[in-house]
């Protein structure tokens, strides 16, 4: 499994996904040394940016990283985790190595969406935000739109995008992306 | 926080001359652009191109593109030609070609694949190669909000500049009135375009005479429906518009400070955005003092955690203070207590979008597009099987049946029409009957169908009217903020009768026990959320009763989607949608 980089540089976009993560508290430190305030209301105003960008870098927010965003920012942890688990965005447990975004909005429910979301359930018996018991698979079903709707319906897995579909190919479809983004990922640790 | 950098080139500009000698200088490096010898190759990079290669087409035409000059521009919105590339090449007009793969990119801009050619942007054929906007997908469009898009940089300020933008900001600093750019407004009589339709005119009115200092103004762009990405779409193509829109909010209201509240799910649109706020603030436009005006604006950025419910207007507030986003009781209105207790004028993107345009060219021009009620454009974009998609710009008052047939081609082959749903996750769905009304804010409501923030789905026979009642359900069940009883318990109850019946458990009484329950959710609820959650529902019942009957009395969904007709009336209860 690769490390899990140690440098917060600002990431091109979409951010490269890369497995599952620990939470080094001393990245979610230096993350958080630019959010800078110059009054409580302001400070009040970050709590969801700097807990969105330790989601995005991370995968996930621990409860030690959600108290490090509460003493900076001047607040109680009580309430940065009242944050964590209202918006559908935040995750309060690690993702798996590799991570299932399956759209499910309308345009891919139209054209079949709840058949993939069956079929995972089916093949690897989780739902929406949860892991397989091997952490190799996780699997968000997302509520809003991914945006690429003349291929619906959209599965995206890792960074890769995959269009049109099929539940009966599903499975293939998820072996072929982790074994393509495990091989990509060897070959960044022998030569990177 | 990750920090967009502005650009290193530009230097502060202290006055209106400053910014007039500026502008001029974007205007000829504009020029100089399209009609110098270089060959200028574009690659059209939004979030929907990305998911199909654009950034591998980009990086390829920087390897093969030789002295060409390379640009990232954005999506144009058509889903269907992307990824693409423009190529300029000296003397003739721009050609787009798409869709493409990287191994085309060579061939394209050596101009030896003509076969891929989509059109010439610009009035003229270029040998066999027809204009752009004589394709019908471009050519029934009205393009305002949209003309920069897949034009400009949205990354370069000059660019935007050089294309119009901040002279409506410009003629609100130094030649009107509050009063003046307020009437244009409401001259122009834009109406809100997040789905509630309401003046922006008045509520900027109401804001300007509020008496408590200082004041906000709020851009919603928090886009949380399953089913419409045409805010995105603007803050990837043309983010300095939706800028220069609260900027001129700003000053005619008298805010000191200007939010953009963005929903998390487009990271490239909130980094096009802020790199144009950074921009911005870096030549002047923002910050004390504007151009030697004496007037301060400042500009905030925040972006949303995907709650569907923070789309209402004080929901959206709390979620900036940082706090859970849950409606509350009005009045107040938030135009008189709204962002940390103060005056807060809250627009959607796309009226604000609307507003420069409107001071440049006037109210009266506005009004003279679109229909009695409901002036100048909309942003629409059609999902599900139609032979093309992607985000247009029509004029109010389009049938569908022109929208459909002229714009988008119909029905892709093997898919028979069913139903268009309307107004995302709060309204019905229209049939045929409905096609050939004018397309307004109001033209729809009687038969439960709305314009909303304009995204249509189109469904076809394959979709079970049930498990689509039962998808838009369940997602107001899941988006509920749980603050009041009647949508926190009434949204699952809906959801159970409607299992039951998808199960072949149900019974005629459920039918009506859909039309109590309902009712009660719609005239309890404390938000809009709650208030509109059942009316999809109702509205399905209203038009496809008869395939509700079905699964009730003769044990059967014709389309073969619910469990009941899948052998599996013995099968284990399990939940299938997002829950």
């Amino acid at each position: 499994m690769v490390q899990p980089d140690h440098t917060h540089a600002p990431r091109p976009v979409p951010s490269p996904y890369t497995g599952r993560q620990e939470i080094d508290l001393d990245v979610v430190r230096e993350m958080l040394s630019h959010f800078t305030y110059s009054d409580h209301e302001e400070a009040q105003e970050l709590i969801l940016s700097a807990l969105q960008e330790i989601n995005e870098h991370f995968g996930w927010v621990s409860f030690e990283a959600a108290e490090i965003v509460a003493d900076h920012l001047g607040t109680s942890a009580t309430r940065v985790f009242a944050i964590l688990t209202f918006y559908a965005d935040f995750r309060t447990t690690p993702r798996g190595h590799h991570h299932m975004l399956l759209c499910h909005g309308m345009s891919c429910y139209v054209m079949g969406s709840s058949k993939l979301v069956q079929k995972v359930r089916d093949e690897y018996g989780i739902g929406d935000g949860d892991t397989t018991p091997d952490n190799q698979l996780s699997v968000q079903v997302a509520n809003f739109c991914l945006g690429v709707c003349d291929r619906s319906p959209v599965v995206k897995i890792d960074d890769e995008y995959y269009g049109h579909v099929d539940p009966e190919n599903l499975t293939d479809l998820v072996n072929r992306a982790i074994a393509g983004r495990e091989a990509m990922q060897a070959s960044e640790v022998n030569h990177g | 926080m990750v920090s967009v950098k502005p650009g290193e080139h530009l230097t502060k500009l202290t006055s209106k001359d400053d910014y007039i000698a500026f502008r001029e200088q974007a205007h000829q490096k504009w020029e100089t652009l399209w009609n110098g010898d270089a060959t200028v190759v574009s690659v059209g990079v939004g979030s929907s191109s990305i998911a199909k290669g654009a950034l591998e087409v980009l990086e390829q035409a920087h390897q093969v593109g030789g002295n060409a000059i390379i640009r990232e521009v954005s999506g144009n919105g058509a889903f269907w030609m992307e990824p693409w590339i423009e190529v300029k090449r000296p003397g003739v007009d721009p050609i787009l070609y798409g869709p493409l793969t990287v191994d085309d990119v060579a061939g394209v801009i050596a101009g030896e694949r003509n076969d891929l050619a989509v059109g010439v942007r610009g009035a003229n054929p270029v040998g066999e190669i027809r204009p752009l906007n004589e394709h019908h997908y471009f050519k029934h469009q009205i393009q305002l909000l949209t003309r920069n898009a897949g034009l400009i940089e949205p990354d370069s300020i000059e660019d935007a500049i050089a294309r119009g933008a901040y002279d409506g900001y410009f003629k609100v600093l130094f030649e009107m009135s509050q009063e003046e750019a307020i009437a244009e407004v409401t001259t122009a009589q834009v109406r809100g375009r997040g789905g509630g339709g309401f003046p922006a005119g008045i509520k900027w009115e109401s804001g300007r005479k509020a008496r408590n200092n200082p004041k906000f103004i709020v851009c919603n762009s928090h886009e949380g429906e399953p089913n419409v990405y045409k805010d995105r779409h603007l803050h990837e193509c043309d983010p300095h518009r939706i800028l220069e829109g609260i900027l001129i909010a700003c000053i005619a209201c008298g805010a000191e400070r200007g939010y953009n509240y963005i929903g998390g799910e487009y990271p490239l649109g909130i980094r096009r955005f802020r790199k144009a706020v950074a921009d911005a603030e870096r030549i002047g436009l923002i910050g004390k003092d504007v151009l030697g005006t004496g007037k301060n604006v400042a500009m905030r950025v925040r972006t949303g955690g995907g709650a569907y419910v923070c789309g209402e207007a004080s929901a959206l507030m709390y979620s900036i203070m940082g706090v859970r986003g849950q409606p509350r009781t009005k009045p107040p209105r938030s135009v008189e207590e709204g962002l940390w207790k103060r005056p807060t004028v809250a627009n959607n993107t796309e009226t604000l979008a609307n507003v420069p345009d409107i001071i440049v060219r006037g109210g009266e021009w506005y009004a003279s597009l679109g229909t009695e009620n409901s002036k100048g454009t909309k942003l629409m974009t059609m999902q599900g099987p139609s032979k093309l998609s992607g985000v247009v710009e029509v004029e109010m008052g389009v049938t569908m049946r022109h929208l459909l047939d002229d714009i988008y081609g119909g029905m892709r082959e093997g898919y028979t029409f069913k139903g268009i749903q309307t107004g995302g996750a709060s309204a019905g769905p229209i049939t045929e009957d409905a096609f050939d009304r004018p397309i307004d804010f109001d033209s729809l409501s009687d038969i439960h169908g709305m314009l909303g923030s304009g995204g249509w789905v189109l469904f076809d026979e394959g979709v079970c009217a049930v498990d689509m009642a039962r998808y838009l359900t369940a997602f107001s069940r899941y988006e509920s903020c749980s603050k009041c009883v009647p949508c926190r318990l009434g949204n699952p109850a809906l959801v159970e009768i409607l299992d039951r019946i998808r199960f072949g458990r149900g019974s005629l009484e459920d039918l009506a026990l859909i039309r109590r329950t309902s009712k009660y959710i719609i005239e309890l609820s404390l938000c809009g959320l709650g208030q509109v959650a059942p009316v999809p529902l109702v509205a399905f019942l209203d038009a496809y009763e008869e395939e509700f009957r079905q699964h009730i009395v003769d044990g059967v969904c014709k389309c073969g989607v619910c469990p009941i007709s899948a052998d599996s009336r013995q099968a284990v209860f399990t939940e299938v949608a997002a829950d």
